[in-house]
């Protein structure tokens, strides 16, 4: 059954057409990665996902629901359907780590007892192998990779059916950028969530990809499997991944 | 002419910013704790300042208020002159501007750079509506801050101006003091006041509309601050004349 499905979404800024005619579906408890390279309108389709963005044409259905057609409280509600991580991980820079995981929870569920929400952040830290040491701490204080690791605890925190990863490696060392890549299979495998990750990062797409489409031009050159995906004839498509299979 | 059409925009975009906060100021959750953590922010933290360019100032107007009512062997309507100028229109006035370089500043900032790191679109995307959460309680507790910060700037004028005017300029206290009670009454304190409560929301609706719609990095959160600085200064300045002129004719 698909958890995200997205069909003939069309997009422009003036004169600049982003999207032409986005066709694909996501199915429940998988990760599907879109590839591009920089400007080919990844971030852009993420957004039209979590209702950030409306679409000039076309639909984006999550869980049943139109994101393009909701707006005001109807859009918010619909949004605790989602948890995002953002390429800059986005944490509140005036709160600790503790109060930045622990933010969904206190918006949702205002009247949770302490001691359950201050379980429910250490448990979502533990899911990204992050201990209670860090829990004091300023986004300032933590590197690149521990403020993806919290990110990614501050989205999992409040139980969402679907995790958006915007450029999840951008910037990381190989290193980070490998137990980034474990983080969202162990976000998969321990929490079934439903994964969207857009990067431009090649190897990490194919370590978690179960589905990846490549995105030109504001169209999708290729789709399915990363097997799938290796073997298309599309000359972009053989072009982007020239270069990281000869290199492996 | 391009010029004229960007202040319409401006203005329009502005007043539909305004719509958009007071409807959210009316739905729950009450956000106690941050509305209280604002007017600590903007009230208490601008206290200090406000109370000593308050205490100059009234000083001043005594010196000058001497100046000109001893041509007239009026020296003792000086308390008068003080109590007034203070409280109908140098205590929202100056409250106003000293508020927009250290508050509305730093809202404008804060907010500009939460949006270039994605903070908001982050709050947006944890199905919690930003202006609701930022917004609203700023606006709220600079408009109910402003006129207690003009209440502290007009009361240490006034203090500084009896201080200028008793030690230095050698006017009497009685006359001072007597002259203020019956120059001055309640309507121009209600004046003033509306004064205050009308410049700390357009301030703050100012300050946290360009703070909200930064972009392009630090040199756009720059920008938004520089003029959100600059229209605040000129809409308080614009507002006074309008609020007296429809007060008075």
């Amino acid at each position: 059954m698909a958890t995200i499905v997205v069909r003939d979404l069309w997009k422009s800024f003036g004169e600049k057409e982003v999207l032409r005619g986005i066709e694909l579906s996501v199915e429940k408890g998988r990760t599907f990665v879109v590839l591009g390279a920089s400007g080919s309108g990844k971030t852009v389709l993420l957004k039209h996902v979590i209702g950030l963005l409306k679409p000039d044409r076309g639909s984006v259905e999550v869980e049943g629901q139109e994101m393009s057609s909701l707006e005001g409280l109807a859009l918010t509600e619909a949004r605790q359907l989602f948890g995002m991580v953002f390429q800059g991980a986005a944490l509140f820079d005036s709160m600790t780590v503790f109060d930045n995981v622990a933010f969904p929870l206190r918006e949702r569920k205002r009247r949770m007892p302490f001691d359950e929400l201050r379980g429910r952040v250490v448990e979502s830290l533990r899911v990204v192998d992050l201990g209670e040491d860090v829990l004091d701490l300023w986004p300032a204080q933590l590197s690149g990779g521990m403020k993806k690791r919290v990110a990614l605890a501050r989205a999992l925190v409040a139980d969402p059916k679907v995790v958006l990863y915007d450029e999840p490696t951008t910037g990381l060392d190989p290193i980070t950028t490998d137990s980034v890549d474990q983080m969202i299979n162990q976000a998969k495998e321990r929490r079934g969530v439903t994964s969207m990750v857009i990067s431009h990062d090649i190897a990490s797409a194919f370590r978690v990809a179960d589905r990846l489409a490549v995105l030109y031009d504001g169209r999708i050159a290729a789709q399915g499997t990363p097997e799938e995906v290796r073997r298309s004839d599309d000359p972009y498509v053989r072009r982007f991944l020239a270069l990281w299979f000869e290199k492996q | 002419m391009r010029g004229l059409k960007a202040v319409f925009e401006g203005l329009g975009d502005l007043i539909l910013f305004a719509a958009e906060t007071v409807a959210w100021v009316f739905r729950p959750p009450w956000r106690t704790e941050l509305l209280l953590q604002q007017m600590a922010a903007i009230g208490v933290g601008s206290t200090f300042i406000v109370a000593v360019t308050g205490l100059f100032a009234g000083m001043v107007l005594a010196l000058q208020g001497n100046y000109a009512m001893r041509q007239f062997g009026a020296e003792g309507y000086v308390g008068g002159f003080v109590a007034i100028s203070l409280v109908r229109e140098l205590g929202p006035v100056f409250t106003g501007l000293m508020v927009t370089g250290r508050s509305g500043s730093a809202i404008t900032t804060e907010l500009g750079t939460m949006r270039v790191s994605e903070q908001i679109d982050a709050m947006e995307t944890m199905a919690v509506n930003a202006v609701h959460y930022l917004v609203v309680p700023r606006v709220l507790a600079a408009t109910l801050m402003m006129p207690v910060l003009a209440v502290v700037f007009s009361g240490m004028g006034y203090l500084g101006g009896y201080l200028i005017a008793n030690y230095v300029s050698l006017i009497p206290p009685g006359p001072f003091i007597e002259h203020t009670r019956t120059m001055l009454d309640v309507h121009d304190v209600f004046h003033g006041l509306l004064k205050a409560l009308v410049f700390g929301s357009v301030v703050s609706l100012i300050s946290t509309r360009q703070g909200y719609s930064a972009s392009g990095g630090a040199r756009g959160v720059g920008e938004a601050t520089t003029v959100a600085v600059v229209m605040s200064s000129v809409a308080i300045l614009v507002l006074d004349y309008v609020i007296t002129f429809l007060a008075i004719g």
